[in-house]
């Protein structure tokens, strides 16, 4: 037994040795920057993200010097297992940060590109966020559903697909303040109706009334779980010929109501449900106090005018006693003075910064190429686009952190049609670091294998728990409950 | 079994050695059945050896029926009764909307059904070992073993029977509360391996239980000692007994049949043209057959010159819209043939995604527009997944040499043309009608001649000679231009000499006919066409196939 132990560590000591890859000596530094994707080059992230691998882009194999580690690129992949990468993070120190150094090896000699590093943020991010995965298709939506991702890990869970209910499209996922237990969202087509999730109930709701043009749209929780503000929207789309938006999604009227939770009824304000306006995109202030959402003057015919369709931002005080809405509309952000048009505003949960996505007509952003983050500091009335996280393509939906610490938002950067979610820090001055994109095991080919957009994504402070078969059933089988409108 | 309907099922599919893919579709309740139904189904771009595959399959399945039933080697009475379940699931899988792990899963069934009668000691572990694995690979295929063991039991054994239906039973409720399925009925019946929540027609139920209903025939067989036909007899009138209504194929089977689309796809897809032709001579006045028959002639680019040889019924016949455009392959394959690349994309992405994975000619339809249009990484996407398919990697290798390089796009008869159409002035698609979006195409792209043949087809096959007469002196007109067909000559020969007499049409005469490109020879032809008009219709049966005799004598 000895003998067999002895020979099992001396074969252990050999393949260690062989496996483990040591710092290339006088490599030849290069002026370039090393080609990885992701671009994880001098972003910042959390203490508690899943480990960061990346491929490098090349044929020639690599070696990585991170902090005092080094790693073999395996089939073109650098991979942190996450004991090595908490190892890492916590060696970093408070808000240290990862140095990294790719070595390659061409024509018989090591090659070093330029050094970078990986910011650690001890800033925690919420563990989970959620997400609709669907073909970023033009009408078709035979293979989508909800899922769920572990932040700190690579776990992925579905909360619900459309395999499960007849094929049908379910959207417009939303939880109040991050906090799982409550969550809304749609259902449409075969089982249709709008599902509420309140602390582990499970409600279908069939929401289109006689006084709306149609059933509940884009959603916002009011803060104190009671109300979710809605829009109701007449929606079209239709596929460009020759431009790089591809496809144009554009209201022909528009309004905005709240839903009683615990009564059924939605009610507005002539202010919300303006026969000369387009409203939609409600989102609550933290506080409960305010409703904001965008609105438009109302364009016709559509689509002929779909460029002239240019949203500001406004907000008019709600109160939660009576479900009431104040007298008069408070314009944010005039950006229609400006030629632009604005989108999904979300409010920091310490209520000092909203972040919305501005562009250059209509509401539907995700697919204008233009589409940027901007910030506004409700404190001053500042408005500015977020420096450091846009990029040449879309950039649009967006959800804040518990903490208001994080936003994560919906980009499609790297190829121009499928989006992909990606993390950005945001400081308590609406200052964001350069966004990293969410990890995988193996990111270069999960990515280039996926078919499906990243949609809506949205963080949650826990896992989501409702029961898949709960879901099921309701959807299937409940009649459902009526809306009424409060009178 | 049609074999262009199995063949079909190559393209409701696209089976991939990609690790994601595999471990993600084995790992869902009946995984390794449907895998090994995909792997199958991947050699069917082949409709030979789509249905020598199958019949070996239901020929194997056959035979391990005989093999469970037997009491000896010499029990060879029993074969006919055992090639019923056979026959009747070679009848089901003529409807595609039944999966093929439907015959996959009944292969599992038997082979544990085998592996069950071969256990002499510990019976009881062997059967919930086989009846929860079964249910993990096959789904709910594994009731019909748990029913086999019963009936094959008959007596004795039957305890241990007993014990392998409640697994099974315990494994499809867990299955139901753990929403690997989505209802009841896809737990315990075949509606597992039917299009998701449509309805399943009776006669898949015919298959489904004629195994169990062989196993208690020979059973009861060997029990009375019949002979082995009336056996076979036996089995029949029990499955006909226990399934008269499901003996004919019900009005929902039936509506999925389109085996007229299966055969005009398979041919489309191989871009055998003479071949689609063929196929479609038999019924061109159908419109949707008129579209394929239509692309055909275009593809060879004999539409304008051959259009009238067949009998057409209206401009529908070159691409009929559906209202729903989800999910229409041929109304991709039209449009890419049209020329109208962008519309072509929006139905074959909608298309692209079917119920049990991904289309590959619609994939093959989105990976060229995104080549057309430089989007590189998305159509690399589009390329490396059709890598990762055996049939399809080749083709794909060979698109690669167009990423990122625009020169050779530019040059390439197929991309080329395509981009250049994509730079027609922006439109919205489809929003209208999709012939007037080829108009800004062709304004674009002058050069496209199964665009300009489309555009002016579709006016000629409208009667609308008004706009047919513009349409020449658009597109027609330069020097450039092609020479004007014979049907669009004869078109404005007509009009020629009726726009003396109609209202609100600008008369003109021979001589602007003849610098728009009508030949002499055509208005020769025109007086002798009057002359056989007023002889009556023996007289006029040579002008069939001419515009004249298209605008008199058919009604639109």
């Amino acid at each position: 037994m000895r003998r067999i132990i002895y020979h099992f560590f001396i074969l252990a000591g050999l393949l260690s040795m062989i496996s483990c890859a040591r710092r290339p000596a006088n490599a030849e530094p290069l002026s370039e920057d090393a080609p990885i994707f992701p671009d994880y080059k001098e972003v910042t992230i959390p203490v508690n993200i899943a480990p960061l691998n990346f491929s490098l882009l090349e044929k020639d194999k690599g070696i990585l010097v991170a902090g005092d580690k080094v790693f073999r690129s395996r089939r073109g992949v650098f991979r942190f297992s996450p004991r090595k990468w908490r190892k890492m993070i916590s060696k970093s120190g408070d808000n240290g940060s990862i140095n990294l150094e790719i070595f390659v090896r061409r024509d018989g000699k090591w090659l070093s590109y330029k050094p970078f590093n990986i910011h650690i943020s001890q800033d925690k991010i919420d563990p989970w966020f959620s997400y609709r995965l669907i073909p970023p298709g033009y009408q078709g939506w035979q293979d989508m559903g909800i899922y769920q991702r572990n932040l700190e890990s690579y776990s992925e869970k579905a909360i619900l697909t459309n395999d499960l209910t007849g094929g049908n499209c379910m959207n417009c996922h939303t939880y109040m303040n991050g906090d799982p237990s409550k969550m809304v969202f749609h259902a449409r087509a075969t089982f249709g109706g709008t599902m509420v999730v309140n602390e582990g109930e499970v409600e279908k709701l069939n929401t289109k009334t006689d006084s709306t043009i149609s059933a509940l749209v884009y959603p916002y929780w009011h803060p104190s779980g009671d109300y979710v503000a809605f829009s109701v929207n007449k929606t079209f789309q239709s596929f460009h010929n020759h431009d790089a938006n591809r496809i144009e999604v554009y209201d022909e009227a528009s309004d905005v109501v709240v839903y009683n939770v615990k009564t059924h009824q939605i009610a507005w304000s002539p202010l919300t449900k303006a026969e000369d306006r387009f409203e939609t995109f409600p989102t609550f202030s933290p506080d409960g106090k305010w409703l904001y959402f965008c609105s438009a003057e109302a364009v016709t015919p559509m689509p002929d005018k779909y460029q002239e369709a240019r949203y500001g931002l406004y907000r008019i005080a709600f109160n939660a006693e009576d479900m009431s809405f104040g007298d008069s509309l408070e314009l944010v952000y005039d950006a229609p003075a400006e030629g632009f048009s604005v989108s999904f505003p979300r409010i920091s949960p310490d209520g000092r910064l909203l972040c919305f996505t501005r562009h250059g007509y209509g509401n539907f952003s995700i697919w204008h190429k233009d589409s940027d983050l901007w910030i506004a500091d409700l404190k001053d009335g500042s408005v500015r686009p977020m420096e450091g996280v846009n990029s040449d393509d879309v950039d649009s939906f967006h959800t804040w952190s518990s903490d208001g610490k994080w936003l994560v938002f919906s980009s499609r950067r790297d190829d121009g049609l499928y989006t992909k979610p990606y993390f950005t820090h945001v400081d308590a001055d609406g200052n964001a670091t350069k966004p990293f994109l969410l990890p995988q095991k193996d990111p270069k080919s999960y990515y280039k294998r996926l078919m499906r957009s990243y949609n809506l994504p949205a963080f949650t402070t826990g896992k989501v728990n409702v029961g898949k078969r709960k879901l099921i059933d309701v959807l299937r089988n409940s009649p459902g409950t009526d809306v009424q409108v409060k009178q | 079994m049609n074999r262009f309907a199995l063949a079909y099922r190559e393209q409701q599919q696209l089976f991939m050695f990609d690790k994601t893919y595999l471990w993600g579709t084995l790992l869902k309740v009946g995984g390794l059945a449907t895998l090994l139904a995909r792997f199958i189904v991947q050699f069917f771009w082949n409709p030979t050896a789509a249905i020598i595959i199958t019949l070996a399959l239901l020929g194997l399945s056959a035979y391990m029926t005989w093999a469970y039933v037997r009491d000896s080697r010499k029990d060879w009475g029993l074969i006919p009764l055992c090639l019923i379940p056979s026959i009747i699931i070679g009848a089901s899988l003529s409807d595609n909307s039944l999966h093929f792990e439907y015959l996959t899963s009944i292969l599992l069934v038997q082979g544990a059904l085998l592996i069950y009668k071969n256990i002499k000691s510990r019976k009881v572990i062997g059967g919930i070992a086989l009846s929860v694995i079964l249910y993990l690979t096959a789904g709910s295929a594994a009731l019909l073993f748990a029913v086999c063991t019963l009936f094959a039991g008959l007596g004795k054994d039957i305890k241990t029977a007993g014990i392998n239906l409640l697994t099974v039973a315990a494994y499809g409720v867990l299955a139901f509360f753990s929403a690997g399925v989505p209802t009841w009925t896809a737990a315990f019946t075949p509606a597992q391996y039917y299009d998701i929540d449509s309805t399943l027609p009776a006669f898949h139920w015919a298959g489904w239980i004629a195994l169990p209903v062989v196993v208690l025939a020979s059973r009861l067989a060997v029990k009375f000692r019949l002979k082995p036909w009336a056996s076979t007899l036996f089995g029949l009138a029990l499955l006909a007994l226990s399934f008269i209504p499901a003996t004919k194929f019900d009005k929902k089977m039936a509506e999925n049949q389109p085996r007229l689309g299966y055969i005009f796809e398979y041919y489309t897809i191989n871009e055998d043209w003479d071949g689609l032709v063929k196929a479609c001579e038999k019924a061109p006045w159908l419109p949707r057959t008129a579209n394929y028959l239509n692309m055909a002639l275009a593809w060879k680019g004999e539409l304008a010159d051959k259009l009238l040889k067949y009998d057409q019924r209206g401009a529908d016949g070159l691409v009929m819209t559906t209202k729903d455009r989800a999910v229409d392959v041929a109304q991709a394959h039209i449009m890419f043939a049209m020329g109208n690349v962008a519309a072509a994309q929006d139905v074959a992405f909608n298309t692209l995604i079917s119920l049990q994975g991904y289309c590959p000619s619609m994939m093959k339809i989105n990976a060229q527009v995104e080549l057309m249009r430089g989007s590189y990484e998305v159509a690399d996407k589009y390329l490396s997944l059709l890598e990762k398919a055996p049939h399809y990697r080749g083709w794909a290798k060979e698109q690669r040499k167009f990423l990122y390089d625009d020169a050779a796009i530019e040059a390439d008869p197929l991309l080329g043309n395509g981009r250049r159409n994509l730079e027609a002035e922006n439109h919205f698609i489809m929003y209208t009608n999709p012939m007037t979006e080829l108009f800004p195409i062709l304004d674009a792209n002058p050069t496209d001649r199964r665009t300009l043949e489309y555009g002016l087809c579709y006016l000629l096959l409208a009667k609308d000679l008004n706009s047919v007469k513009h349409f020449i002196l658009d597109y027609y007109s330069s020097p450039d231009s092609p020479e004007l067909p014979r049907i669009a000559q004869e078109a404005m020969v007509f009009y020629s000499e009726y726009s003396r007499n109609m209202e609100g049409v600008e008369p003109f005469g021979l001589d602007w006919c003849y610098e728009h490109g009508v030949k002499q020879e055509t208005v020769t032809r025109f007086e002798e066409y009057k002359k056989a008009a007023v002889a009556g219709a023996t007289a006029l049966r040579r002008f069939r196939g001419t515009y004249w005799y298209y605008l008199v004598h058919t009604q639109i």
